[in-house]
């Protein structure tokens, strides 16, 4: 019983991991309709420089964040100033392959500074430091993941509900031209946007670095996890996203949990598929998620 | 309405089809490079050839890619799964039968038996999954063809009695009769090393492979896959039936990335299940933007770009091979860094790749002759006077398709 | 007027209807966008549907070209249930369609356009396709040769290698409509054929329309805004408004009809007394 409730701390950790992955991908589908598959370098970039901050440069772990946080925004708004404004009422399928373009950009500059020996995480407290009770190890900062996705989902919630700029993002994702219409600058909001994506992105990764203990420049897969979470939440729903990415991230650590029982049958490392297996039947059934809506198309 | 049809026969164009070997010049450009093919074949070192082979295999498997991706439309990541049905195909159906227990299946049948068989599973494979993935579009076809390559790797990974499991497997290489290509063979008193003899095998395919994507692309099936891509409603209201046409496309796509699939691992001899991975497929893309998008010569330039590049860079030892675990450029790296950066750079500025680059620089004349002419064609050039008609009737020569529904 | 001469060369025995539409209703999103529309295609007529933005013509143009599902009511073509049709059957039963907005395949050649046209027509797949030599390549050169001539005929010959997108928009039209005919179509649908045109392009398109009945004998149905083309071509008009149908005849009986001058015609002509405005409800009407 022990066993299984301590899968589920896990799961609920794992799920946040990714549903702060999905939320990156999801304020940016929301505002400008892409999708952007380099969220997982940017993730990687900014777990990358957290780490160095901590232990190359020797900066305090806050301190080592904000720069992490700085690095990835830039990178983040100067690909969408310089890249995504041109691409603007291109095909999907460009627009897809050119994020894919910045995603090996990031992932082979990460490559060529860090070399592909795995560099220790940066984590706020010591790895093996938690509270202990009823069996069940809760690691400080396992609870500090669950602490920021909760605070990161409030503050999210706060913003697009209450603020100018939240509410001009909503209506921007609606309808542009209706945006456009009532004064809203898009250019603005397209650059918030990306701005807080990447300002996840290194959030999540520093959380991910944590849960993997190491960083290696493989990492940014692990973001491509978040896919399945997004879609079984709604790809256009933000809270969906939050919602998809702890079903995901649940599924996949009681999976892996128990496989072992039944290894013979499903052989090993089923929990890395379940996932996406969990995407295909969505997308087979319900194709817009959870909580996405269904548009109507007028030809 | 003065002009007759009479008056038209003098600006009659060519109704023929445009031929491969139509003109001088094609007949030309084949003579040469026949020519340079038969220098490098006589002069070129081992090193050389393995260039080349690696090459001519990753055009055969970017040409099945463009088939979908590029002519159809369909956003696929999904190519390196397809390779690896053909290619454990292959080593099924053409491997050395297992010498202990733990060794991989192998029925040790002849090339011209695994070889085809790779394609031909690959292209069912396709059609089983075709319907359903097709049903998607845009980025949920692709995160789907995404899935399908982690789908794969951990099915490759367990079914180590075909794919050897996580350590991997042999894989046949053609033998005909004692000879194997993997030694050195007399072949009518000519010494021929294994590159040579690969080479002798992957450029006829590879031209064959050309040759039939080029025709299907010129003919019925090609254009149907073109309006697909262009606008699927109004390609449907042209007659064009999407879902034939979108799965025709996948099981063909399937077909030559099983083939190439198959020829890579016996080339590379042994190859384990990681290799199969979503780089390979996102490498392939990488090779059609650049090199360009829906173009055979673009497939071609664009495998050599992205796969043949880096082992030259290799080879010249300019930069430290990849795998280097202490940092720093790799070939590998760099390889990378510029195939990201060109992806950038060719769907910013040139969707159509180097092809297509070329192509813009060729049409540059007839845009100023266009703007000469294009003013509009008096009414007396628009008639349908009857002895224009009568060369409308087409119901002898080729009777309308059968209604079926 | 033409169509008084059209009119006295029309066979004096009724003839089966090509198309016969039954209270067709098309609804989305709560939106009704028809409401029981009726009418009947007599076979080589050239039928127009008129009316304001929104009206329902689009909806019931793609109605017809099995874009849309109607709720209710049925369609006869032919002999046929049409609703029963998908869109990509509808080619295949000799119905063509030109496009209202151009620009859906920019790259594709003007001549491989009408080849495509074909498709229909022609019979080769993938595989006899890839290998080209025997059946596929002599279907290439007849349907090829066919089509050349087909541009010939509307002029457009010299430009059969542009691509459609480097093409001006009233050229792109005359190959829109020469790849319809490509198709060798009984029935001819045709989306706002002169829209944005001048007046000597939107004359040789009436001239080809009329071509087209008269040479060809193809039944075509027309959507369009242009008065003057509707009322100088048309056999037998509909007027929409709102998704009903307002008025249906020959141009003299639309044109007098109050209704319709009340609700489209009035306007249309510029004709703006200040006492003649469409909201019922107004109560300073006064007919002039």
């Amino acid at each position: 019983m022990a066993y299984f409730l301590q899968l589920v701390f896990a799961g609920v950790v794992q799920g946040c991991i990714y549903a702060l992955i999905g939320l990156g991908f999801s304020i940016i589908f929301k505002a400008s309709e892409v999708i952007n598959f380099a969220q997982g370098e940017l993730l990687l970039v900014g777990a990358y420089v957290v780490s160095s901050g901590m232990f190359e440069w020797h900066l305090p772990f806050l301190l080592a964040v904000v720069l992490g946080i700085i690095v990835t925004v830039v990178i983040g708004l100067l690909f969408e100033r310089l890249v995504l404004r041109r691409m603007i009422g291109r095909p999907v399928f460009s627009i897809l392959m050119i994020t894919i373009g910045l995603d090996i950009v990031l992932r082979t500059a990460v490559s060529v500074r860090w070399a592909s020996k795995p560099i220790p995480a940066a984590s706020p407290f010591d790895i093996n430091s938690g509270i202990n009770s009823g069996g069940i190890h809760f690691g400080t900062n396992d609870l500090w993941t669950i602490a920021v996705t909760i605070i990161v989902c409030a503050a999210l919630f706060y913003f697009f509900r209450y603020t100018k700029y939240g509410l001009a993002m909503r209506a921007t994702a609606l309808d542009q031209e209706a945006a456009l219409a009532v004064g809203i600058n898009i250019r603005t909001i397209y650059a918030l946007a990306w701005s807080i994506a990447a300002g996840i992105a290194t959030i999540s990764g520093v959380f991910l670095a944590i849960d993997s203990s190491a960083i290696t420049p493989t990492f940014g897969s692990a973001a491509l996890l978040a896919f399945p979470a997004i879609i079984l939440g709604g790809l256009d729903s933000v809270s969906g996203a939050v919602v998809g990415g702890l079903l995901i991230g649940m599924t996949q650590i009681l999976t892996a949990g128990y496989e072992s029982h039944v290894t013979n049958i499903l052989g090993a490392g089923f929990h890395e598929i379940t996932p996406y297996l969990i995407m295909i039947l969505v997308l087979l059934i319900r194709p817009y998620g959870l909580f996405g809506t269904a548009k109507v198309e007028r030809i | 309405m003065s002009t007759s049809a009479t008056d038209k026969s003098a600006q009659r164009v060519d109704i023929s089809p445009p031929r491969i070997m139509g003109s001088l010049s094609h007949w030309l450009i084949v003579g040469i490079c026949l020519l340079a093919v038969i220098v490098f074949f006589s002069t070129a070192s081992e090193d050389w050839f393995t260039i080349v082979n690696y090459t001519l295999i990753a055009a055969i498997a970017a040409l099945a890619l463009n088939v979908l991706s590029g002519y159809t439309g369909q956003v696929s990541l999904g190519l390196a799964f397809f390779m690896a049905i053909g290619a454990y195909t292959a080593a099924l159906l053409g491997g050395s039968p297992p010498t202990s227990p733990l060794d991989p299946q192998g029925w040790g049948l002849s090339v011209f038996i695994w070889l085809p068989a790779a394609g031909i599973v690959a292209a069912l494979v396709g059609a089983l999954i075709g319907p359903t993935a097709l049903r998607l579009k845009g980025f949920y076809l692709g995160i789907v063809t995404l899935a399908l390559v982690f789908i794969g790797q951990y099915l490759f990974k367990n079914l180590a009695s075909i794919t050897g499991g996580s350590q991997g497997r042999t894989f046949p290489a053609p033998v005909f009769g004692d000879y194997s290509f993997t030694q050195q063979n007399d072949l009518l008193g000519i010494t021929l090393t294994s590159g040579q003899q690969y080479f002798l095998l992957l450029l006829p395919v590879l031209a064959l492979v050309s040759l039939f994507v080029g025709n299907v692309m010129r003919s019925r099936a090609g254009r149907a896959f073109r309006a697909v891509r262009d606008h699927e409603v109004g390609a449907a209201l042209l007659g064009v039936n999407l879902f034939e046409a979108k799965l025709g496309a996948f099981i063909l796509s399937s077909f030559l990335a099983g083939i190439a699939g198959a020829l890579f691992a016996s080339y590379t001899r042994y190859v384990t299940p990681t290799y199969w991975d979503l780089t390979l497929s996102i490498q392939f893309v990488a090779a059609i933007i650049v090199g360009g998008i829906a173009s055979i010569w673009g497939s071609i330039l664009g495998a050599a770009f992205v796969f043949g590049l880096p082992l030259v860079i290799d080879h010249f030892a300019l930069l430290p091979p990849a795998g280097n675990g202490t940092g720093g450029l790799t070939s590998g790296d760099l390889n990378a860094l510029i195939y990201g950066a060109l992806i950038i750079v060719f769907l910013l500025f040139e969707p159509g790749g180097v092809i297509g680059l070329i192509h813009r620089l060729q049409a540059l004349p007839n845009k100023f002759s266009l703007s000469k002419g294009e003013g509009g064609t008096s009414p007396e050039i628009i008639n349908l006077s009857p002895d224009s008609v009568s060369q409308l009737e087409l119901e002898d020569v080729a009777p309308a398709q059968r209604e079926n529904e | 007027m033409i169509d008084a001469q059209a009119k006295s060369q029309q066979p004096t025995p009724p003839t089966t209807p090509l198309l016969t539409v039954e209270d067709i209703s098309v609804q989305f999103a709560g939106i009704k966008a028809l409401t029981d529309i009726s009418f009947q295609l007599q076979p080589g007529e050239i039928f127009a549907v008129i009316g304001p933005n929104g009206a329902g013509k689009t909806s019931l143009f793609n109605v017809l070209s099995r874009v849309y599902q109607p709720i209710a009511g049925r369609v006869m073509y032919d002999g046929r249930d049409l609703l029963r049709l998908k869109t990509h059957q509808v080619a295949r039963v000799g119905i063509a369609r030109t496009f209202q907005n151009l620009g859906q395949f920019p790259t594709m050649t003007v001549l491989d356009y009408l080849l495509l046209g074909r498709h229909t027509r022609m019979h080769s797949g993938i595989l006899s396709g890839g290998i080209y030599l025997g059946p596929t390549r002599s279907e290439e050169k007849r349907n090829r040769s066919y089509c050349l001539n087909l541009l010939n005929v509307v002029g457009l010959q010299h430009l059969h290698n542009y691509p459609l997108g480097s093409l001006p928009y009233g050229l792109q039209k005359r190959a829109d409509l020469a790849r319809a005919l490509a198709l060798q179509p009984k029935l001819l649908l045709l989306d706002e054929p002169v829209a944005g045109m001048g007046l000597s392009e939107t004359d040789e398109i009436a001239a080809i329309i009329l071509d087209i009945k008269e040479q060809l004998g193809v039944t075509q149905l027309l959507v369009e805004h242009d008065m003057a083309l509707v009322m100088g071509i048309a056999d037998r008009i509909l007027v929409l408004d709102f998704g009903r149908a307002i008025a249906q005849g020959t141009p003299a009986e639309v044109q007098s009809n109050p209704d319709v001058i009340k609700a489209y015609l009035g306007e249309e002509f510029g004709e703006k007394s200040p006492d003649i405005t469409s909201t019922p409800t107004d109560n300073s009407r006064q007919t002039p």
